[in-house]
């Protein structure tokens, strides 16, 4: 008989998703996504200045914020028909880059990496052999015997003290770990390592945008930072680019290919069909054609075969969501009208709409923007992806996994990070040639429409703004967790993260870690509870995963 | 007794054309050398306070950097911690805290290593240019035999790698490799 299982909330910064799944026979049968917070963004914006509209959207988020900041920038900018100098465009790619290496770090490490990580286990390794393992894998500092002893030492004393802190109540020793004791070591040492060096990356944004989170240097028609276009700042950002760099290439890339070399299987579960990629990083006024990662979608699994996209075959539901009606609308045309409240996975359960792109739910990140590369023949993609493959003897379908979303996130970091390096030098270049200009001009029209497509570290985020006398009359934003994320459509076809779920195994009801590693290896961005609801018992089994 | 703890620390901007002519220097050496276990290189950029632990845990250490005093550009210089003065026009104040304010810290906090400094007259530190002027290029071969006199001197040895690149030419472009340098601590 189907058992049913509620995870919720799921995930590990925010709250507020909440995970249903049907379990038979050890594998999960049925799936229901619900996103229980409200955001009503677009009705906040009504009425208001345009040029304010950025300030506001990046609160949508206190993780990925600069994202939101940009695509309204990129929307009012494509409605009141500026186009921004090309040192404008350089910062906020480097922006963009920045909180792409910052986000792929902290999600691999601090979001993702207990599910394949056994801290407990890491107890009984020998510090000798870990370092043995490390060094021939990475030349990392602090990878010495002594250095995983003091680790160990400290992890010791957490679970000693009964006080596991941050790592407390996960599901040590489930059966579903894998990693040797020494590999266990050397990852949880990272897991420390990488708190330092995220917060390090972090201040990459302080340098041209002042802050973070929230920073503070858009504006319609450019950037503010005029001012720290001076050798001081630029060098500075060079330096944290490099730190971070260098941790990726000797820390992130290795870990991963060494936990991935263990967990081969889950190249084929957490699957889903269709892949959807606004593509990023213009090289030059010219969209799509100049974005560094293109613009593309696939169907069917079918890599072959890339489609252009067209935004006008972009729709959203909310026949299962909690909003006014059960149509489909473009986001131009969109509406936000809440109505409803109660959780029926049959019919209405979620605060999330549904996208879909012509008809079909579409998988966004870093593992779209990979295939669509991949698949478009993008060169530093291809290298990168035949070269993991390769490593980890697998074939290129086992992309299509929760194996194959997790290692092209940590792929993209590598490509995207190494081109930083060239916008850099784009950017000296230009000061050098005496072009400082960061600000284009430009006049509000008294009405307009307007469209900015990003791709952020989560996936295809889509922003929409109408205006009428000069003011905000319509504002949409359609994010990457819904598409992922997002519930069943009018047609009832399951959201991706509903796809993926099905056919995951679950060993133990009441310690579901295969579900937790699907479900974060779409980067949910939420969460630090779970709560297991047994409807035989009705006994809910609470659960603080970290 | 174990050898003492080098490092070997090439600091300067390397957006400002000769200014960068340490850490153009640092990378050559970790491209061309295996050096022994007590030697540590770094490239130490515009890091400024953030050098003060990596400092601090050294025995010894020897900053190879632009210093101007009124030479001919391109001449090798060599001078102990202790001869600095606010005279010496160390980095030309370009650092948002320069390296002798670091090294008063280090001694404030009882953690300061000897330390010999080595670099160049340098041409030209404009901005904006990551390659270095034609007399310092053609003089770093140069600056490179003292470093690892120094090296040698303090205690560390050294290796030329099988696959060593070529030395400096004229046209040195500062090169961004692999390993961005060990400064995490």
């Amino acid at each position: 008989m189907a058992e049913r299982i509620v995870v919720d909330p799921i995930t590990r910064i925010e709250g507020h998703l909440r995970i249903e799944v049907e379990v038979a026979n050890g594998k999960v049968t049925n799936a229901w996504s619900s996103s229980t917070l409200f955001r009503g963004l677009e009705i906040i914006l009504k009425g208001r200045d345009p040029r304010d509209a950025w300030l506001f959207t990046q609160r949508a988020c206190g993780v990925c914020t600069y994202v939101h900041g940009l695509a309204s920038v990129r929307c009012v900018d494509d409605a009141v028909g500026v186009t921004v100098p090309d040192n404008a465009r350089l910062i906020r790619n480097l922006l963009m880059g920045a909180q792409f290496l910052h986000d792929h770090i902290v999600h691999f490490y601090h979001l993702h990496a207990l599910d394949w990580v056994d801290v407990v286990s890491a107890l009984q390794a020998d510090p000798v052999k870990a370092s043995k393992i490390a060094n021939d894998v990475s030349p990392a500092p602090k990878s010495g015997p002594s250095d995983f002893k003091a680790v160990q030492a400290r992890l010791k004393k957490f679970v000693d003290s009964g006080q596991l802190g941050l790592f407390a109540n996960g599901y040590w020793g489930h059966p579903a770990y894998k990693l040797p004791p020494e590999v266990n070591l050397i990852a949880a040492a990272h897991y420390l390592e990488a708190l330092r060096q995220q917060a390090r990356t972090a201040r990459m944004h302080a340098v041209f945008g002042a802050k973070n989170p929230h920073l503070q240097s858009l504006v319609v028609g450019g950037v503010t930072c005029a001012a720290d276009l001076n050798p001081d700042r630029v060098s500075e950002f060079l330096y944290l680019w490099k730190e971070t760099m260098d941790f990726v290439n000797n820390v992130y890339i290795p870990d991963l290919l060494a936990v991935a070399g263990f967990y081969k299987d889950w190249g084929s579960i957490g699957g889903t069909t269709n892949f959807l990629a606004y593509g990023e990083f213009p090289q030059s006024a010219k969209e799509p054609e100049s974005l560094f990662f293109p613009r593309g979608a696939i169907f069917k699994r079918n890599l072959g075969k890339v489609d252009a996209v067209d935004p006008a075959k972009i729709t959203e539901h909310v026949k299962h969501s909690w909003y006014e009606g059960d149509g489909a609308l473009n986001p131009a045309q969109g509406e936000t009208k809440p109505m409803f409240t109660k959780l029926d996975t049959a019919d209405r359960y979620s605060w999330m709409k549904a996208p879909r792109y012509n008809g079909e739910p579409m998988e966004v990140g870093p593992l779209a923007r990979v295939l669509v590369a991949y698949g478009k023949g993008h060169e530093p993609t291809k290298k990168a992806v035949d070269g993991v493959l390769k490593h980890l003897g697998i074939p290129v379908e086992a992309l299509f996994s929760t194996l194959g979303r997790t290692a092209a996130r940590a792929i993209e970091t590598k490509i995207i990070g190494e081109a930083m390096e060239g916008w850099i030098m784009q950017l000296v270049e230009n000061l050098k040639k005496g072009d400082t200009k960061t600000f284009e001009p430009y006049e509000m029209p008294e009405s307009a429409q307007g469209m900015g497509l990003n791709d952020v570290p989560r996936g295809a985020l889509g922003h929409w703004i109408e205006i009428k006398g000069k003011k905000i009359a319509n504002y949409q934003l359609v994010v990457p967790s819904t598409w992922n994320l997002g519930p069943r459509c009018a047609a009832n076809k399951p959201g991706p993260v509903e796809e993926a779920l099905i056919g995951t195994p679950v060993a133990d009801p009441k310690r579901p870690v295969e579900i937790l590693r699907t479900v974060h290896s779409f980067d949910p961005c939420i969460a630090c509870g779970v709560h297991v609801i047994d409807p035989q018992s009705n006994q809910v089994y609470k659960f603080k995963v970290v | 007794m174990a050898p003492q703890k080098i490092l070997v620390l090439g600091v300067g901007n390397v957006l400002l054309k000769d200014e960068g002519l340490g850490v153009h220097l640092v990378r050559r050496l970790e491209a061309a050398y295996d050096f022994s276990e007590n030697v540590r290189l770094m490239d130490g950029g515009t890091l400024g306070l953030r050098l003060l632990d990596p400092i601090a845990q050294a025995d010894h250490v020897i900053v190879i950097d632009a210093v101007q005093r009124g030479a001919d550009p391109g001449t090798v210089q060599k001078m102990s911690a202790d001869d600095l003065s606010k005279k010496v026009t160390f980095k030309n104040s370009i650092h948002q805290l320069d390296l002798v304010e670091t090294l008063a810290y280090a001694e404030v906090l009882g953690q300061r290593p000897t330390c010999v400094i080595v670099g160049m007259e340098p041409l030209d530190i404009e901005p904006w240019g990551i390659t270095l002027t034609p007399p310092v290029a053609a003089n770093m071969k140069e600056l490179e035999v003292l470093v690892l006199e120094e090296i040698q001197k303090a205690g560390g040895s050294w290796r030329l790698k099988a696959h060593a690149p070529q030395p400096f030419g004229e046209a040195t472009d500062y090169v961004f490799g692999d390993s961005c340098g060990n400064h995490r601590d």
